[in-house]
């Protein structure tokens, strides 16, 4: 039953490759997390701007950022719009795709937060001389941030494990794709993708924790 | 742009991936919420430091990309275990693990979302544990995990489009398949996105309705 | 000696005896042989247009199969996952023109070379590249995991400019090629003719050889495998021998019969 050979020293003295890879997709996932949070942002405010335009345009992305598989977005954004002659590298490629993910799940989650926040708030900071963009920026934003900040750890994880899907559209620095390579050149899969499940999972464990500490600080009121 | 080089059997073809699309992602999340509900109780009843291993291994399922675990599990049980098993059986194990971790968390935080004081009523009436989780746990935790699910599930579908790397052949990979040999990436990537976003939609609206109806209450 | 020794040596030898059926015995038996093809991978591998698995490959596959005396299946495998899907038990032999590299060697059994391929570069009209070295300082890309991608990435390194990018897929590089997200690429050139002659890829040509060795493919199956793995080399060189070899070649590529052996070496 037993026929196998683990050979674990070639998983590891690979191990600093596979390091730089996982800086890779840590930076990957930040960007696309801050970007994504920006552009959620946007997106929330174009449904409250009232114009009709720009909020079928927030419901579109969000719907479509939802409801297709995220390496089909990733697929799209590197070969559906390299076919209109729109050339993103590997790496704009899978950052803007999980970033369009990213978007459409985290204004969703803002929306909801949004509900939560009572309406009294903002007319009382327009009474009180703030003018729409300052009432939402100084009052409103910072309530929303807070109550979705749980969501938004979930997403930065999901951001983390997304990375791996950038294999796809030509990407080899990342992770997954310092594996993928090294796993083309020795053939040992097992060891391999044994290592890089481990690297992953103390990545985003060093998230949710570092999220956690981050929370207590923030909102220790 | 319509004129296009997709005969009927392409059709067929992308029909075919897309049922497995669906039998995989059936299998998995009916697997995946019985087991996730038995895990989320045992989590519930066990506390934290008694379901810590049971918790851990969950996470692992929560924290690794679904492609390393469908490499990995697919190494592990045919490489070193010698298995067997197919592609398609590999892939249904991996989604139901994956489903179940979501599910047992879904599941936990129904069961906590039921007031302490209620259950406590319910006992005191002399229901005994089982009554009381069938009668009053049950129905309540459900509204409350029900549109969690919907989510969870329609997830799931739309990580079935990772099963390509055990050799199953689903809606995705047909599409891949199909544009090497049609060279449409455009149209056929367009059908299946649509394909998808039919599913998910609806579903997600139907999901987003329920959570808004039940809140109310 | 006691009574439950007996037993015990009976038990023993009991479990023992079917150990000894190795995997030729398996398929023999199994009446089935399950190749690992690359699908995508014309003119060894690819599609008709009912969507059925045809090529070189295919009939290498099916000849294997007949001489065996059981049933082809042909398992469609995308190169970086050929390997597993033969170490998790899924097919029985690769016959997914796999370049023999001693690395490779050290996890897989490989047998003698059953085909040889000649790099070509195959470059994007617009890009102005027009041979090997003009590949100098451009974004050029590769099917990941394949010989020519690991030559080409170090290449690229030793240039010290210019992008290296591998895709899943040998469809996936012809496609950014045509769509001009790569300016070259390098591929067996086999492979680069068949696909420049379907006209699926407007807009790009073979512009010439890439100075990489010879990349000789062979058949691999399990490293422990010698029973198959000796019945694997006796086909190959029957199918050689027998003029099946050439047969194929004449049928799926065409021109000049590559050579199978390296002069001046045994095997």
């Amino acid at each position: 039953m037993f026929n196998y050979t683990f050979q674990w020293k070639q998983a590891f003295a690979r191990l600093p490759q596979m390091l730089d890879g996982a800086a890779v997709t840590m930076q990957i996932a930040i960007l696309s997390m801050v970007l994504g949070i920006l552009l959620a942002i946007t997106l929330t405010m174009f449904r409250l701007s009232g114009s009709r335009i720009l909020s079928a345009i927030a419901r579109t992305w969000v719907e479509v950022a939802r409801n297709t598989p995220a390496l089909f977005q990733i697929y799209m954004m590197h070969f559906g719009l390299g076919s209109f002659g729109l050339h993103l590298s590997p790496f704009l490629s899978i950052l803007l795709g999980i970033t369009f993910n990213n978007a459409g799940y985290l204004a969703e989650n803002f929306r909801g937060a949004l509900k939560a926040i009572p309406e009294t708030q903002t007319r009382a900071a327009r009474s009180l001389g703030f003018g729409a963009a300052g009432a939402f920026g100084y009052v409103v934003l910072p309530q929303m941030l807070r109550i979705a900040f749980l969501p938004m750890t979930n997403q930065m994880v999901w951001a983390i494990l997304m990375t791996s899907l950038g294999v796809t559209v030509g990407m080899n620095a990342d992770l997954y794709g310092v594996v993928q390579d090294l796993n083309a050149l020795t053939f040992r899969t097992f060891e391999l993708f044994a290592l890089a499940a481990v690297i992953f999972y103390l990545i985003t464990k060093i998230i949710t924790i570092g999220a956690r500490l981050i929370a207590a600080r923030l909102f220790r009121y | 742009m319509f004129d296009t080089a997709l005969t009927t059997a392409d059709f067929i073809f992308l029909a075919k991936g897309a049922g497995m699309t669906i039998v995989v992602t059936a299998i998995s999340v009916l697997i995946g919420t019985v087991l996730g509900v038995i895990f989320g109780v045992l989590r519930y009843q066990l506390g934290p430091i008694w379901a810590a291993p049971l918790i851990f291994v969950l996470d692992i399922c929560r924290s690794i990309p679904l492609l390393i675990q469908l490499v990995l599990t697919n190494a592990f049980l045919g490489t070193i275990l010698r298995l067997n098993l197919s592609g398609f059986t590999v892939a249904c194990i991996v989604l139901s693990m994956y489903t179940a971790a979501y599910c047992a968390e879904i599941v936990r935080g129904g069961i906590e979302a039921v007031p302490a004081t209620t259950r406590r009523a319910a006992r005191s009436l002399g229901m005994t544990w089982g009554q009381d989780m069938r009668e009053i746990v049950l129905p309540l935790a459900t509204r409350i995990a029900l549109p969690s699910w919907i989510g969870l599930a329609l997830g799931v579908m739309k990580d079935s489009a990772l099963v390509y790397v055990v050799q199953v052949t689903e809606l995705l990979k047909s599409t891949q398949i199909l544009i090497t040999r049609l060279q449409e990436p455009m149209l056929l990537l367009l059908i299946c996105g649509a394909f998808y976003f039919v599913i998910s939609f609806p579903l997600a609206r139907f999901g987003g309705y329920l959570e808004k109806r039940w809140s109310n209450d | 000696m006691n009574h439950k020794f007996v037993v015990g040596l009976l038990a023993a030898a009991a479990f023992a005896a079917p150990a000894q059926a190795d995997k030729l015995d398996d398929i023999i038996a199994s009446g089935t042989l399950r190749c690992a093809v690359v699908l995508d991978f014309p003119p060894m591998g690819m599609r008709d247009e009912n969507n059925n698995p045809i090529g070189f490959d295919v009939d290498y596959c099916n000849d294997l199969a007949a001489a065996l005396g059981v049933k082809a299946e042909i398992v469609e495998t995308p190169f970086p996952e050929r390997i597993p899907a033969l170490m998790s038990g899924r097919v029985d032999v690769g016959v997914a023109s796999t370049s023999d590299t001693l690395e490779r060697a050290k996890t897989v059994g490989m047998t003698i070379p059953y085909f040889a391929f000649e790099m070509a570069v195959t470059a994007n009209d617009k890009s102005g590249v027009k041979s090997f070295e003009d590949m100098k300082g451009k974004t050029v890309g590769a099917t990941a995991g394949t010989f020519e991608a690991i030559a080409l990435e170090k290449q690229v390194q030793e240039w010290g400019e210019g992008t290296f990018r591998p895709y899943q897929t040998q469809a996936d590089v012809f496609l950014a090629l045509s769509q001009g997200q790569l300016d070259a690429t390098v591929s067996t050139s086999t492979v680069a003719q068949s696909n420049v002659k379907t006209g699926n890829f407007p807009g790009i040509s073979v512009v010439g050889k890439a100075p990489f060795d010879i990349d000789y493919v062979a058949l691999f199956t399990d490293r422990h495998e010698y029973g198959l793995l000796n019945y694997l080399n006796l086909f190959v060189n029957q199918q050689v021998r027998t003029g099946r070899y050439a047969e194929l070649y004449e049928k799926w590529v065409g021109g000049d019969l590559p050579d199978l052996t390296v002069s001046g070496v045994y095997r």
